[in-house]
């Protein structure tokens, strides 16, 4: 047999990785830009940076089935209000400080990163703060130097990473931003700190 | 001349001669890995070791650090081996090619001497230029990023210029196209934003477009060509057979992507494209098994290369377990919830890119270190009856595949304690890491990490001593290459 | 859109979609075997492997949730169709780019 089938040649299979490939490339381009504006900051999935003078709450929605951020009465971080600008400012030394610092190569945020350390994406929201009255010192005097703070029985420990006051506190606002954002659901079944009046 | 039994350079071709560069390095690199790997493992169980002077983040980022580079020095390396022969041209601009190995190779040691000396800087943006980005895998501070591009740009032009002076073959084309693609993607690394929604959307570009798309894409050229080698294979074969897979990688690899795109602030559609196209990617990998068997059914597996050839078996296999089984059993979105971000997906991680990728370019190792030896005997009947390569092999699988159910133990310990009981808090991450079977799970992999370094010890002194003094020449395949 | 598993179905979850895979697998190579060496015996295996991966798709989407949402229904029935027809098709190209072996009988040397 001289001919082989069409379907088995190679001119065919040339043609149709070209096509398959552009293809599903443009598809990834077109939805690509879609799903972009869905997240800018300011969108309604990602909340914007002023967003850190308000309660943020993750609460059960009866048509998701999943827990959803609910965006509450003011509350402004450290006790002040801060413009878009300023706030902005803020989260974005936290974000420069947790990759300058290497957050990443233990913990997860969002779910990617390490796993040697908890998940970051709701921290703002853990019970581990106590309360909501003493939770951002908390926060602070932690991210500041965890070195004397162990918390449980294996005596795994955070290391002390030389982060200033000024850093540590845009590292509390970027993880209070992170916790606003609308992850479908992740993490499931958080139980949250208690944070009514 | 060519001199048999001897590592003698005469016996090498131009690129090839840069090749072995390439892999020397390689192999220092998954040395330095096995080790950083071995520290942040012990960190699991010792707490306080090396606390405060080599941090577990600092271990672990020098771990999956060396595996990227010496993975990417395995690619380059083997592109470099096969060019010459496949274009039936000297490399251009060899000079250059190895101007630019030195220059790479260099810039790699200062990162990973900072990583080391210097660890983390203030929060500020000069700390990701000149320290470290503080994204997982790509952490390369923007200064040396921008050096990989221009040198990886150098290579590809290399490799382009002299696949258009002489011959352009079917692999060519694809491997010319792949390197374009694969460095390109490397640019949606490459910015800064304080949103790190984008920030993670760009990212997995990188990491997903990188291990389920473009460097499945180059190893199944070099496959292509490694079949072409050892097996005898006709070229029209296997470059048909390279098309089918990069319609099948590409097809279903692509918007695979979307598995990634589940929680990260993303809409809600993405549940559905990932679902479906991580459904599709399984396929290819059977069809490249199916395939694998049929070739080596319809030769009677007759080769000149044994260790080569058990390698690119076990690629096929590692490929096809790692990515295809472990890949799937965490991908749809209702399990995902709860597996996503655990010693789950560190269990996927290990298999997939020791079973994909490290197989094959220690395959490559084999068929350099043979061409070096002047194309020695490398079939059965080696002296000792080539117990190194074979005992280097079983205890490399066995040690990858101990890790890895280790790690799937505590990973279903902590899917089903940290997150769906208690929530992924921080006293429910805390209560999972401490349950036994997590704990087991946490040792068992040490142990086993131990027995993997032992066959890689055996690895490297097998590739140092097999054909020495090797009188026999290799087998002849048939050859329509 | 999802509903996300409960947590006693875990393991069946992570069981049956690596039997899937793997089913698959094994399925796609006793049928090319089964041609390869023309033993028509080892057909029937073939189709017993796709049986139990059909079982471990419904067991599957059964704990996932998949057959409470019409999209992940046509997921499942897509994989039941794919993964059946699949090992055919790989087969037919497995000959079919082999077919072309024996013609080339003087390799290309234009070099
Ligand atoms: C050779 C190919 C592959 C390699 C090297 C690979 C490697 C990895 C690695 C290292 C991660 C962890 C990323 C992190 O650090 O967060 C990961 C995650 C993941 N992979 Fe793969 N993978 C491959 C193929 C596949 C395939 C074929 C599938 C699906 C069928 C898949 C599904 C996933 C999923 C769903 C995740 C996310 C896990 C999570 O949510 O934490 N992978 N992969
Ligand atoms: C002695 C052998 C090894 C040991 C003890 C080891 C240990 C580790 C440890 C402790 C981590 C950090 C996981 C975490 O964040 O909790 C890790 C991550 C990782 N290792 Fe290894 N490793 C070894 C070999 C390898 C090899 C051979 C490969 C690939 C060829 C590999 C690929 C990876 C990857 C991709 C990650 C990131 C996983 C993720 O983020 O999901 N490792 N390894
Ligand atoms: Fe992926």
């Amino acid at each position: 047999m001289a001919t082989s089938q069409w379907w088995a040649s190679e001119s065919f299979w040339r043609k149709t990785a070209i096509w398959v490939t552009g293809g599903s490339f443009i598809a990834l381009i077109l939805l690509t830009m879609d799903t972009i504006p869905q997240i800018s900051t300011g969108s309604k999935r990602v909340p914007a940076y002023s967003v850190i003078n308000y309660r943020i709450s993750y609460k059960f929605d009866e048509t998701r089935h999943v827990q959803v951020p609910v965006i509450g009465a003011k509350e402004p971080l450290f006790g002040k209000e801060l413009n878009e600008e300023e706030a902005e400012a803020l989260v974005k030394l936290g974000k420069l400080t947790t990759q300058s610092k290497n957050c990443m190569n233990c913990h997860t945020l969002l779910g990617n990163g390490a796993y040697y350390a908890p998940d970051l994406t709701k921290s703002w929201l853990d019970q581990y703060w106590g309360t909501k009255e003493v939770r951002e010192v908390q926060m602070l005097e932690f991210i500041k130097d965890p070195s004397d703070k162990v918390h449980n029985s294996m005596g795994r420990r955070m290391p002390k990473l030389e982060i200033t006051d000024e850093e540590a506190r845009g590292v509390v606002a970027f993880l209070k931003w992170m916790s606003s954002i609308d992850t479908n659901g992740f993490p499931y079944n958080f139980k949250s700190i208690e944070q009514e009046n | 001349m060519a001199t048999l039994g001897m590592l003698d350079s005469a016996n090498l071709n131009g690129g090839q001669k840069l090749a072995v560069k390439y892999f020397t390095v390689a192999i220092v690199l998954f040395g330095a890995q096995i080790l950083f790997g071995l520290l942040s493992g012990l960190q699991y169980l010792y707490p306080d070791f090396l606390y405060g002077v080599l941090d577990f983040s600092v271990n672990r980022m020098v771990h999956i650090n060396a595996l990227v580079v010496w993975l990417l020095y395995g690619f380059l390396g083997s592109v470099y081996w096969l060019l010459e022969e496949e274009s039936q041209h000297e490399v251009v601009g060899l000079k250059l090619g190895n101007l630019i190995y030195w220059v790479l190779t260099a810039a790699v040691t200062v990162v990973v001497l900072v990583y080391l000396f210097v660890q983390i800087g203030p929060g500020k943006e000069s700390s990701i230029w000149l320290i470290n980005e503080g994204r997982e895998y790509i952490e390369a501070p923007r200064w040396a990023d921008i050096g990989i591009v221009v040198s990886v740009l150098v290579v590809f032009f290399n490799v382009a210029a002299t696949f258009s002076k002489g011959r352009y073959t079917g692999i060519a084309g694809v491997l010319v196209l792949d390197m374009l693609a694969l460095f390109g993607i490397y640019l949606a690394g490459m910015f800064y934003t304080t949103n790190i929604s984008i920030d993670q959307y760009w990212w997995w570009w990188v990491i997903h477009l990188w291990v389920e798309a473009t460097w499945e894409v180059m190893v199944a050229c070099i496959m292509a060509y490694g079949l072409m080698k050892v097996l005898g294979v006709s070229r029209k074969i296997v470059e048909t057979w390279l098309y089918i897979e990069v319609a099948l990688m590409f097809g279903s690899g692509i918007l695979g992507l979307g598995h990634h795109y589940f929680w990260i602030g993303t809409p809600e559609y993405w549940f559905s494209i990932g679902g479906f196209f991580s459904a599709l990617e399984p396929i290819p990998l059977v069809a490249m098994v199916v395939h694998a068997v049929f070739d080596a059914g319809a030769r009677h597996a007759k080769n000149n290369n044994h260790p080569a050839m058990a390698w690119l078996i076990a690629h096929a296999f590692g490929n096809f377990f790692g990515a295809g089984v472990w890949g799937f059993m965490h991908t749809l979105p209702q399990i995902n919830l709860y597996t996503h971000g655990t010693q789950w997906s560190a269990s996927h991680g290990h298999l997939a890119f020791f079973g994909a990728y490290a197989t094959i370019i220690i395959a490559m190792f084999y068929l350099g270190i043979q061409r070096w030896r002047g194309g020695t005997w490398m079939s059965g009947d080696l002296p000792g009856n080539g117990w190194k390569w074979k005992w280097a092999l079983g205890l490399l699988n066995l040690g990858m595949v101990g890790m890895t159910v280790a790690m799937l133990v505590s990973g279903y310990v902590q899917s089903q304690i940290e997150r769906a009981i208690e929530g992924s808090t921080w006293m429910g991450y805390f209560a999972a890491q401490i349950h036994p079977w997590f704990v087991q799970g946490m040792w068992w992999r040490e142990v086993f990490g131990v027995m993997f370094l032992v066959g890689f010890v055996l690895l490297v002194w097998d590739l140092l001593t097999i054909g020495k003094g090797e009188s026999r020449k290799m087998i002849e395949v048939s050859n329509a290459a | 859109m999802i509903e996300p598993a409960s947590l006693g179905n875990f393991f069946t979850i992570f069981f049956t979609s690596a039997m899937v895979i793997m089913l698959g697998a094994l399925y796609a190579l006793l049928f090319a075997f089964s041609r390869l060496k023309g033993d028509k015996r080892l057909m029937p295996l073939a189709y017993l492997s796709y049986a139990g991966l059909l079982i471990s798709t419904l067991f599957l989407a059964d704990a996932a949730n998949l057959l409470k949402h019409p999209f992940w229904t046509v997921i499942v029935a897509f994989m039941l169709v794919g993964y059946l027809l699949a090992p055919h098709a790989i087969w037919h190209l497995c000959v079919g780019t082999h077919a072309a072996e024996h013609v080339e009988v003087e390799p290309i040397k234009n070099y």
